[in-house]
């Protein structure tokens, strides 16, 4: 890096590491009011049933039960879902609330769900996408009419069809497929994951007079707090939401319409009241990863030009259309859109409507699951050419300069809809480009030089190394995600004796975005690391912003807050010109004082011009993305990262055990603001990667639509003997500075996990000569792929 | 359970007496004889530190240590730790000086950590290990983390402090 940093650029400890190694960081599960009560919920057993009747008299009799609520009780209203109110008459998965009781103690309150009378009368159900598709199939949300989602006025999907069929179409697929040498096909599953927070949902709830407080844990603190004071009737100013230490959400975490009945649970009882999930209601009534099904197609020529390619998927949904087409639209835009220079591609997808639990964002979202299906299917195209996979991706992969687009040029989403007018959005695609710091072609460089792929790669299902039954395989895989740029606010705020606050609503939830804050601003005052302290979302303190979302944390609220901080300096550069009689032009600032550039001596400490100017405080708002332009060509440079991993598997042919013995993992990151945290961050996307197709099953029972397995017995995650041993693993942070973000960087991580598993599948292809196309490379699946 | 006086205020009935010491303090106190160690220490004692993820004994992040030996806390009754030494994260410290023990200085320094909820459970348990083999092995500390669940996926970087840290210690660093 050429530029001189003192803060930016180092591995300085956590921010909030000292509470964590000493059990002070203080979660929502934590908390304890006085008078505090406590809230349980009832759930259906059936996957879609009418409620005839409901009774909690009996209930509410118990000695120490304070309230309950039905859909009798309640408004009928939903924070944002068209079809689904707070609690409904009508119940759409096996697990879905029907009833709430608050307590002076979790088991009194357990004891009164029992005593609640429910008469259901079932209706029919459907689990699987492709039945739901089919005509005369149950119906979800019958007044909806179609199970496919294709929007509605308040969510709308301008470019999907009212077929529910989404088709984007670029170049001239036919001839494309007309020029090839040689045509592929594959179908390809990608299989449910659980989002699996260490802390399941938890919210406590306090009124003081008409003011609500709100202490959720979640990764989306405004929307949140937006929902809530919607859903009570209640002005913004009225409702606080807190978020102190969310914890791990990986995508999903949203407190929704938990959180507003717990406020009304406390607004009838007239006490504070929590409610925490268990870990089976987490898996049971949250979030996970949908499931993913493509029929995909390669067109390729002998010179190794992929000359054409389609896609067509379906992904069910579950009973929630919320998260409508984030994951089809992540699959269209970005890994079948952008990810190789195709000009001929052709992309369909579809959402469908079950009566399983929901599904919401996971890591790598939408680009996880096209990519488990791409990157199998390119390699075999590589190999029908005999082209080093290697070599073949280097030929194909985008590069900067080259066409790019990304999610939201695909649906409307709520966090963008400020920005851009339905209208605008029905029109053809307007192609913009990858910038400078879209590295995927150095990643790729750089992960076969550290992997020693030349060495290794022994050609086509051709294993490294045969030790008896067992069989070493090396594979690739790319991939590329978002790292959201979009608006964001921040303010820094100056402290008489120089330190700083900075106010945002993003989360600190284990990502380090506090740290790389607090990095950020030290660097751009002048400060030292430890003089900028964060507070994250209050949203009585905290300005807008859209939480922590798509990697969005560093190209998004970290921006805001550089900017915020820039702010901060120029009012601070003024008043000490002033006070130098120099020019402000002249300035600098570094280790606590602005001094007059080339005179280090003549200067003043900021904290000497914080207290002459009484108050400073910085504030900004990110500049919209579309103007975020590339110089030459004058189109919108897109947010996006690359990354690339390469996995050494060895496969017992006899048991089908995969043993994953070493990881290489490249991922562009426009700068690293403190190396040792992206490093980690690299580590949570392989290690959740490895898990999704490796151990962890969410299986929802085919007749019932209950899920099977909701504890971590059950549901296998990755644990420390699952993943490769310290010298095994490598993380590659490629840093080139990207046009939007604090000092070049950009978001990263959740690209990492798009790659896992399709290294790992080609791979297990290489040491045993069978391709896995199904969701999960398991014993089992190996075992079935090698006919055993 | 059942003895609820109106107005909100509740007397619970099927308590035992239990002597705990916790973090060397001792404690007396009256506790349901349903109620796990987990439960008591963060809800009758306000050790928020020990964080539960599972609930049944599957995961390791509500680890305490009873008597120097790694035990969930959330599949040991309360009645069953009478008389016993508990350790949790918040006396790990040195609790005169508040120096922090060789672990928890190597996780700081490190970034050993990212949403935290599994520390506890994964500093402790290296502790006991530690504490019988100053000098383990990559696999020894793999295998004695083998029950800590980590969603974060941070092994690697967990496994580099507890390495760093049985350095430290065996530099001479307090020993705790």
């Amino acid at each position: 890096m050429p530029e001189e940093f003192s803060v930016l650029g180092k591995s300085l400890p956590r921010n909030d590491a000292l509470e964590k190694v000493t059990g002070q960081a203080k979660h929502v599960a934590d908390i304890a009011l006085p008078g505090m009560l406590y809230a349980k919920f009832l759930r259906s057993p059936h996957a879609h049933a009418k409620i005839v009747k409901i009774d909690t008299t009996r209930a509410e009799a118990l000695s120490g039960v304070r309230g309950a609520l039905t859909h009798m009780n309640v408004p009928k209203v939903h924070p944002k879902r068209k079809f689904e109110y707070l609690l409904d008459e009508t119940v759409h998965y096996a697990g879905e609330e029907v009833a709430v009781v608050a307590a002076e103690t979790k088991e009194i309150a357990e004891e009164a769900l029992t005593l609640i009378e429910v008469k259901y009368e079932e209706l029919p159900a459907v689990f699987d996408a492709e039945e739901a598709m089919k005509p005369g199939a149950p119906l979800v949300h019958p007044e909806y009419g179609t199970n496919l989602f294709h929007g509605t006025s308040e969510q709308p999907v301008p470019r999907c069809g009212s077929d529910g069929w989404l088709r984007l179409e670029d170049g001239d697929v036919d001839k494309g497929f007309a020029e090839a040498d040689y045509i592929l096909e594959g179908i390809y599953e990608t299989p449910m994951q659980h989002n699996c927070s260490p802390m399941p949902r938890s919210v406590v709830c306090q009124w003081n007079g008409d003011k609500l407080t709100c202490w959720a844990d979640t990764q989306n603190p405004m929307y949140a707090w937006q929902d809530l004071a919607k859903c009570l009737g209640k002005p913004q100013s009225s409702v606080r939401l807190i978020v102190d230490y969310p914890v791990g959400c990986y995508g999903g975490k949203e407190p929704e319409k938990i959180a507003v009945l717990v406020a009304l649970l406390a607004k009838k009882t007239g006490r504070p009241v929590k409610a925490v999930f268990t870990r089976e209601e987490d898996f049971i009534a949250t979030h996970h990863r949908t499931n993913y099904k493509a029929y995909e197609k390669i067109g390729v020529k002998k010179d190794g030009t992929i000359s054409a390619m389609s896609h067509r998927m379906i992904t069910n949904a579950g009973r929630d259309c919320t998260r409508f087409w984030r994951v089809p639209a992540c699959s269209a835009a970005h890994t079948c859109g952008h990810l190789y220079r195709w000009q001929n591609f052709k992309w369909e997808g579809c959402q469908v409507m079950t009566n399983i639990p929901d599904h919401n964002s996971f890591n790598g979202f939408g680009d996880s699951e096209a990519g488990f299906c791409v990157e199998r299917l390119v390699d075999e195209a590589a190999e029908k050419i005999g082209m080093d996979p290697v070599e073949f991706r280097l030929k194909n992969c985008a590069r900067p300069g080259d066409r790019a687009i990304n999610m939201d040029t695909v649906m409307v989403g709520s966090a963008t809809s400020h920005d851009r007018s339905l209208e605008a959005m029905k029109g053809p695609i307007e192609w913009g480009v990858f910038g400078t710091d879209y590295q995927l072609e150095e990643c790729l460089r750089r992960a076969a030089e550290k992997a020693h792929w030349k060495e290794k790669w022994k050609g086509w299902h051709t294993p490294m190394e045969v030790n008896g039954a067992k069989r070493r395989g090396i594979g690739i895989a790319i991939g590329t995600h978002i790292t959201a740029y979009r608006r964001y606010a921040a303010t820094v705020k100056m402290n008489h004796d120089g330190t700083a606050n900075v106010l945002s609503s993003a989360t600190e939830m284990g990502q380090g975005c506090s740290t790389a804050m607090a990095q950020v601003v030290a660097e751009a005052l002048g400060l030292h690391y430890d003089d900028v302290s964060i507070q994250f979302a209050d949203t009585a303190a905290t300005p807008a912003g859209f939480g922590n979302v798509g990697s969005g944390g560093t190209s998004s609220a970290i921006t805001a807050a550089k900017y915020a901080a820039d702010d901060a300096r120029q009012q601070l550069f003024a008043i000490a010109a002033a006070m130098l009689r120099a020019d402000s032009e002249d300035l600098a600032s570094a280790d606590r004082r602005i001094y007059v550039k080339g005179q280090s001596e003549r200067g003043v400490s900021i904290a000497e011009v914080c207290f002459r100017a009484y108050q400073i405080t910085g504030t900004a708002v990110n500049p919209p993305p579309e103007t975020i332009v590339d110089e030459k060509t004058g189109k919108q440079i897109y947010d996006h990262a690359g990354a690339v991993t390469i996995a050494e598997v060895e496969v017992d042919t006899e048991t089908g055990q995969l043993d994953v013995l070493r990881i290489t993992t490249a991922h562009d990151c426009g700068r690293a603001i403190n190396p040792i945290i992206v490093e980690n961050q690299i580590d949570l996307s392989v290690t959740q990667g490895n898990g999704w197709v490796r151990s962890e099953e969410y299986i929802v029972d085919e007749s019932t639509g209950v899920v099977i397995n909701p504890n971590l017995l059950d549901y296998k995650i990755m644990t420390i003997l699952d993943m490769p041993k310290h010298g095994d693993l490598y993380e590659i942070v490629v840093e080139s500075p990207c046009a939007w973000g604090p000092f070049g960087a950009k978001g990263m991580s959740e690209t990492a996990i798009t790659t896992q598993a399709p290294a790992i599948a080609n791979a297990i292809y290489n040491a045993i000569g069978v391709r896995v196309k199904g969701a999960h490379l398991t014993p089992e699946k190996i075992l079935e792929a090698l006919a055993k | 359970m059942d003895a609820i006086v109106p107005g909100g205020f509740m007397m619970v009935n099927e308590q035992v007496a239990v002597v705990l010491t916790v973090n060397g303090d001792r404690f007396e106190l009256m506790v349901e004889a349903d109620w796990i160690l987990a439960d008591v220490l963060r809800e009758k004692l306000g050790l928020t530190g020990t964080k539960m993820m599972c609930g049944e004994g599957a995961c390791g992040s509500c680890t305490v240590l009873i008597d120097g030996e790694p035990v969930p806390s959330c599949l040991t009754l309360a009645v069953e730790c009478q008389g016993k030494d508990i350790l949790t994260i918040e006396g790990l410290a040195d609790p005169v000086t508040g120096e922090l023990h060789p672990l928890q200085k190597a996780f700081v320094e490190r970034s050993g950590m990212q949403c935290g909820v599994c520390t506890a459970g994964v500093i402790l348990t290296a502790k006991a290990l530690l504490d019988e083999n100053s000098n383990p092995t990559e696999d020894e500390v793999r295998e004695a983390l083998a029950g800590n669940l980590c969603r974060c996926g941070n092994y690697k970087r967990i496994t580099e402090c507890v390495m760093v840290a049985a350095e430290m210690m065996r530099g001479g660093v307090r020993n705790a």
